[in-house]
């Protein structure tokens, strides 16, 4: 096993998974223990609750509302993002297959193959575009760039790492062979990790751990801040 | 101690809350939608302008010192240390924000940069930066009971002269019930809806005189005056301390209502931060509006119009406070339409509506007043000119100065008024609207 397969394969899964879970949880209690006295309810408001909540992380209506291009670009790159993560759910473990067809519906390999192909590869596409849209807007449009700095154009060339490696898996030469990486996950979930060989894989891998190891650190837990925030605002 | 001490002391504050500062800090994402929607940055698209850039200037300093991110990667953490020569621009930065909260509706993530923006005038202030001509309302406010440094005598004198302006106008005694203890509503207006735009204390007066509440309410003579510019320099201390005189006196006349007049931010402090704050724990009385008020009167039928009075075209100014901090937006409205012939809306209002450009006490600065002309008036500006009026009502001292000085600075020929002036031009008191209105344009 080489160094950089000991290093992707088999300690920084485990460094990012604990700095992953360790970090958002105590970016969250950190969050929820800081007392707030006193509202600042914006009106007019609908309140906050669960359907109010899911819709702002599912649409972005106040981003609707107030800049339709960004939302576009902001829409497409989150929706592409929860298509491709789901992805990967069938990538390390054989859940959709399994999923499909305890439904009755069964499809043959090559059929789950062509499926993936499909909604993979428009994923793929989407969130290369929809990143580049943004680093261009970050370049590009002066109210953006005059208040850009270092973390957000780290996150951004962070993300286009993982996005081009994964895309380059996706719609390179020789594709992915499923099983190195449903065993790679199994083992490491087992703690005896065995490490895939393609370097391919483990540049992909390695831009994703970096990437997870900085997201509770960054600004990127704007996925999950979203619920403290708006609930400041909109609570009535 | 030193400036860099203050700043960086008050700021690693920030990290014990409030919440809503801490998360402030840490959860912006720079997409730059709260300058796509701002007043100031579209006057002038400047980088100094930018909201995220201005609260960047607390920001970054937090960062340096509060999180993992700035203290192991620094610049690229989004960290940047307290810088002499950045300070000082923070006075100009801080008070070229008019904490209208615009940004807040339309962030993605409901970031509001005034509460940024207030936290950068509250260090201003701890190290006596306050610009001079705010901080002169402010001491005038604590030493007089009110920002114009009126007396008791000026203050009986304006109402003796109402009174007989609208003996003038209707030919019938209309009162207005001074320092009467156990009355049941204690209007307590602008200072300047007494003692100089009268016409909303006559429009006030005249309601209660038709619903034949003459007897049920009374002003003050030690207190007329809501307006609060502890609010706008950031000193809890002196907010509280300018509030605190005017609750007294509500409990002191015994009153079941204290109704607020057409001052945005004197109504956000007494219903939304003073009372659910229990700055001075339960209260007797509730804290109303008045165009709520006279709106629900309108709403029942109580009150009659004579529109033909009010002839011009005429649209709704929302002041920033009343409307996205308090939901009044409806009752002017409801009061404007009853009485004016042609209303007609602002695009976009209510809520959304854009701010005057003097929020945040920017309006009471003289020294700034081109930048008001020029940069943060000039989206009030078009709105008002796209919708053809001839009077804006504004029920906000506030934006009634900034929007008066914006008409005659860009040579508009509009008036600019209040709600309840209109309503004092048209309303019947016993079946006649007023006789005469000479005295304003």
């Amino acid at each position: 096993m080489s160094g950089i397969e000991l290093l992707v394969g088999s300690v920084l899964p485990y460094v990012a998974a604990v700095a992953f879970v360790g970090g958002i949880a105590y970016r969250f209690s950190t969050w929820s223990r800081t007392p707030q006295p006193g509202k600042l309810t914006l009106y007019p408001t609908e309140g906050w609750d669960l359907s109010s909540a899911a819709k702002e992380a599912m649409f972005f209506p106040n981003l609707f509302k107030g800049d339709k291009v960004l939302w576009l670009i902001a829409w497409t790159f989150h929706a592409a993002l929860a298509l491709a993560l789901l992805g990967h759910l069938r990538v390390v473990t054989g859940f959709f297959d399994a999923a499909f067809r305890s439904v009755g519906l069964s499809l043959s390999h090559a059929g789950f193959a062509m499926l993936s192909k499909i909604a993979g590869g428009a994923a793929g596409t989407a969130l290369v575009v929809a990143a580049i849209a943004l680093l261009l807007r970050r370049l590009f449009l002066p109210r953006v760039r005059e208040i850009s700095s270092g973390p957000d154009f780290f996150a951004l060339l962070l993300l286009v790492a993982v996005i081009a490696s994964g895309d380059a898996l996706r719609f390179g030469s020789s594709p992915v062979d499923l099983a190195e990486t449903r065993i790679w996950a199994r083992s490491l979930v087992m703690l005896s990790p065995r490490a895939p060989t393609n370097p391919a894989i483990l540049l992909h891998a390695l831009f994703a751990e970096l990437l997870i190891c900085y997201l509770p650190l960054s600004k990127l837990m704007h996925f999950g801040g979203l619920f403290y925030t708006m609930p400041l605002v909109r609570r009535s | 101690m030193s400036h860099r001490e203050t700043v960086v002391n008050s700021i690693n504050g920030i990290k014990k809350g409030p919440k809503v500062l801490k998360l402030y800090m840490e959860m912006c994402v720079k997409c730059g939608t709260c300058a796509s929607v701002c007043p100031v940055y579209n006057g002038k698209q400047e980088p100094k302008y930018n909201p995220a850039n201005r609260s960047d200037l607390i920001r970054n300093i937090y960062k340096k010192h509060n999180t993992m991110a700035g203290k192991l990667l620094g610049g690229l953490g989004g960290a940047k240390d307290f810088d002499a020569t950045a300070f000082e621009q923070w006075q100009e930065r801080f008070y070229s924000c008019t904490a209208c909260r615009r940004c807040a509706q339309f962030c993605p993530f409901g970031i509001d940069n005034s509460v940024i923006t207030r936290k950068g005038r509250t260090i201003l202030d701890a190290l006596g930066m306050t610009p001079a001509s705010l901080q002169k309302v402010v001491n005038v406010s604590l030493e007089k009971r009110n920002t114009d440094g009126a007396s008791a005598d000026a203050f009986k004198a304006a109402v003796a002269f109402i009174e007989e302006e609208m003996r003038d106008e209707h030919g019938t005694d209309i009162k207005i019930p001074v320092d009467v203890v156990g009355a049941e509503y204690f209007y307590v207006p602008p200072s300047g809806d007494v003692l100089v735009n009268i016409e909303a204390t006559m429009g006030i007066a005249k309601v209660f005189h038709v619903l034949d509440m003459a007897n049920k309410w009374t002003m003050s003579s030690q207190c007329f005056d809501g307006a609060n510019y502890g609010l706008f320099t950031g000193n809890d201390a002196q907010m509280k301390a300018i509030n605190g005189p005017v609750v007294e006196e509500a409990k002191r006349l015994g009153v079941k209502y204290l109704l607020m007049g057409e001052c945005g931010h004197a109504f956000r402090v007494m219903q939304r931060m003073m009372q659910p704050g229990k700055w001075w724990g339960e209260l007797p009385f509730q804290v109303i509006n008045c165009m709520e008020w006279t709106a629900d009167h309108i709403n029942t039928g109580k009150l009659q119009f004579d529109k033909s009075k009010n002839p011009q075209p005429v649209t709704c100014h929302d002041p920033c406070n009343f409307a996205k901090s308090c939901n009044i937006i409806e009752a002017p409205r409801v009061i404007l339409r009853a009485c004016c012939s042609d209303f007609r809306e602002m695009t976009p209002h209510g809520a959304e509506n854009w701010c005057c450009g003097g929020g945040g006490g920017l309006s009471a600065m003289n020294n700034i007043k081109e930048f008001r002309m020029t940069v943060s008036g000039i989206k009030k500006r078009d709105q008002i000119h796209a919708t053809g009026a001839a009077y804006v009502a504004a029920a906000c001292s506030n934006c009634k100065r900034q929007i008066n000085q914006l008409v005659e600075h860009h040579k508009m020929g509009v008036s600019v008024g209040g709600v309840h002036d209109l309503l004092s031009r048209a309303i019947l008191v016993d079946g006649n609207a007023a006789r005469r209105v000479d005295y304003y344009q």
